[in-house]
């Protein structure tokens, strides 16, 4: 594998994976992981992982428009997993991919407990590097209710996804509920090897000439830099959590430059995802490498993996207003 | 129409603005030093531009005029919302980072030279760049019908070029296609001088009666401009049997086919899929676009 592109104080191990950087391109972002290929001067080797776009078991046409929309800081979007099917993604994707470049992780989404399971069993038999599991989807057998709003659900899907894979199984949290701590520590419970942290917030824009929202679906997940600091305190939060167990976190909403990725890597993330930066300037991931190792250079560090974690608190951390 | 997405190289470019005029209407031609993008655009292409570091999303705009020697490329544009608000500010100097050129361009054919180009108000930029191709190209008699209901981004003279079919005073043109030799006519409900008072599909089809039936199956519709607009493009091209080319705007957050925010529903052979419009399109036949299928 040649992964000379990348500084090699950046590799990081991530579910025994080793990722050439610590920065994931994240799911929805990037299709199939061959889009952006087609911009001059982008390379996949530049990253450590590309995770490809939500799979589910039958192919989904998605949400009708508009499905993207810019707010302060962000933008809100309603794909609504718009992808041609985990056979199809098994059978034809993932042969056009080129894994001499960088690892490809899978993200499993489902509307049911055996949904899930199914499209997780079917990347296990493919050359997929890693599965995560996207639980903020409806529950339809529960009231619609996204999985990964409640401790409960997202348990029961990982417990059953585990016993599916013996892939890296990565879940991605949802900041969509009161205690993501609880949530991450039923999680580990039911077998996960990593987390990310953050999936997008929900959110609502609204036209008021016409008092109907912007988004087809009503409603959308809020990313960017307007979600940030919240992402980076999810991340710590569940650090504390994920640390005595050993499992790694993607650290991810946000994220625009090198100062972002550390402060995630800081919170307690191994490895830092990036996604709507990606919109706004396709090229940023070598500008970050080149932020981190030149962070390295300037404390005098070897590697990059001494920053995870490494945040001090201050005495107090009660208050609020 | 082939339907493979446009896999061309995109280029990432630190543009300078050589030129940003004002024109009525909140109207501004944006003018930026982009030499890769300028070699590669084709007629329909797009960029997808940074309007200002404050935003955290690009915006997309049609290419309007290119030049490959030169290395620019032009673009018409409107300011609508806080994006192309924060973009009018940008000032001659100042650079701005351009990805493109994007986009499945328009496909012309050798059997179909009676190319009607059909733009509406900021959906006039691809027709000057599609009129500028055809005018090098043997055979082919363009004819452009461009309407407005702001101050059109040029001012208007009576065309020296007879186009069969119009009204009476329907005489006003744009001087940039009089001097390619491409005859125009203008179409407004602002009661412009020399302008159609009505719709841009009122003069097409007052055309298209003046013509034999061998001649009508030597045209071809392309269109770009506002939804309504599109629409009764791609009924006009059902009635006469015509085939429409269109092209169409969604908001876009990558612009390289990564999100799928952009998509439109578009019939194909195996049912009803979205589309993307960033990379399947923008160009689209008319008769697949879902949303101007006859009630
Ligand atoms: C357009 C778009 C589509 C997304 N689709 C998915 C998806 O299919 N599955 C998923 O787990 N997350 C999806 N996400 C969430 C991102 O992977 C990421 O977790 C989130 O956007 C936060 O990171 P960012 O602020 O860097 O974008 C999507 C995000 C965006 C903007
Ligand atoms: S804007 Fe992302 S796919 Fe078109």
């Amino acid at each position: 594998m040649n992964l000379s592109v990348v500084d090699k104080r950046l590799a990081v191990d991530f579910c025994g994976l080793e990722l050439a950087s610590p920065l994931v391109l994240l799911s929805g972002c990037v299709g199939f992981g061959e889009e952006y290929t087609r911009i001059e001067a982008f390379s996949n080797r530049e990253v450590g992982a590309i995770c490809l776009k939500g799979t589910t078991l039958a192919p989904r046409l998605g949400n009708p428009p508009h499905r993207v929309y810019e707010t302060p800081c962000g933008m809100l979007n309603a794909i609504g997993l718009q992808n041609p099917g985990a056979h199809q993604v098994v059978n034809e994707i993932l042969p056009q991919l080129d894994f001499s470049e960088t690892r490809f992780i899978a993200n499993v989404s489902g509307s049911t407990v055996e949904e899930y399971v199914e499209v997780a069993r079917l990347f296990d038999d493919s050359p997929i590097d890693a599965i995560e599991i996207n639980i903020s989807c409806p529950n339809v057998k529960e009231g619609g209710v996204a999985f990964g709003n409640d401790p409960d659900m997202s348990a029961r899907v990982v417990e059953a996804c585990r016993a599916a894979t013996n892939k890296p199984l990565i879940t991605k949290l949802s900041p969509n509920q009161t205690d993501i701590a609880e949530n991450a520590r039923r999680c580990i419970e039911a077998g996960t090897d990593g987390f990310a942290v953050i999936n997008t917030l929900m959110g609502m824009a609204i036209d008021v000439e016409q008092r109907e929202p912007i988004i087809g679906n009503n409603q959308g997940g809020l990313s960017g830099p307007a979600i940030k600091p919240l992402a980076v305190l999810k991340t710590h939060q569940v650090y504390q959590v994920a640390r005595p167990h050993g499992i790694p976190i993607i650290g991810q909403g946000g994220v625009a430059s090198a100062q972002d990725a550390l402060e995630f890597l800081i919170a307690g993330a191994t490895a830092v995802g990036v996604g709507t930066a990606l919109f706004y300037d396709p090229l940023i991931v070598g500008k970050i490498n080149a932020g981190l190792a030149a962070y390295l250079d300037r404390h005098g560090l070897d590697h990059i993996s001494h920053l995870t974690g490494s945040l001090m608190l201050h005495g107090a951390t009660s208050a609020c207003g | 129409m082939n339907s493979t997405p446009h896999r061309a190289t995109i280029y990432l470019e630190d543009a300078r603005i050589l030129g940003h005029e004002s024109h009525p209407g909140e109207q501004r031609i944006l003018k930026l030093e982009a030499p890769k993008c300028a070699q590669a655009a084709r007629p329909g292409s797009f960029a997808h531009l940074q309007c200002d570091p404050l935003l955290p999303m690009r915006r997309p705009l049609s290419i309007m005029r290119v030049d490959p020697e030169a290395g620019w490329v032009e673009f018409l544009y409107k300011i609508i919302g806080y994006g192309t608000r924060l973009l009018a500010r940008r000032r001659p100097g100042e650079n701005l980072s351009l990805l493109g050129p994007i986009g499945r361009p328009f496909a012309v054919h050798a059997d179909r030279p009676r190319a009607v180009l059909i733009g509406g108000g900021v959906g006039i930029p691809p027709m000057i760049f599609l009129a500028n191709h055809l005018r090098r190209l043997p055979g082919f008699k363009p004819l452009a019908i461009l309407g407005s209901e702001v101050p059109f981004p040029f001012i208007p003279r009576p065309s020296r070029i007879l186009v069969p079919g119009m009204p009476d005073g329907i005489i006003a043109a744009m001087p940039l296609l009089e001097d390619w030799l491409i005859p125009s006519r203008l179409a407004s409900l602002q009661g412009f001088p020399g302008c159609h008072d009505g719709y841009v599909t009122d003069l097409v089809v007052r055309w298209l009666d003046t013509l034999s039936p061998r001649e009508l199956a030597e045209v071809e519709l392309f269109a770009c401009g506002p939804h309504p607009m599109l629409e009764a493009v791609a009924r006009l091209a059902r009635k006469y049997d015509l085939p429409a080319q269109v092209s169409l705007e969604e908001f876009m957050a990558c612009g390289v086919g990564g999100c799928a925010g952009c998509t439109v529903a578009i019939e194909t052979a195996d049912g009803q899929a979205m589309k993307r419009v960033c990379v399947d399109g923008p160009v689209f036949d008319a008769a697949t676009v879902a949303a101007f299928k006859p009630a």
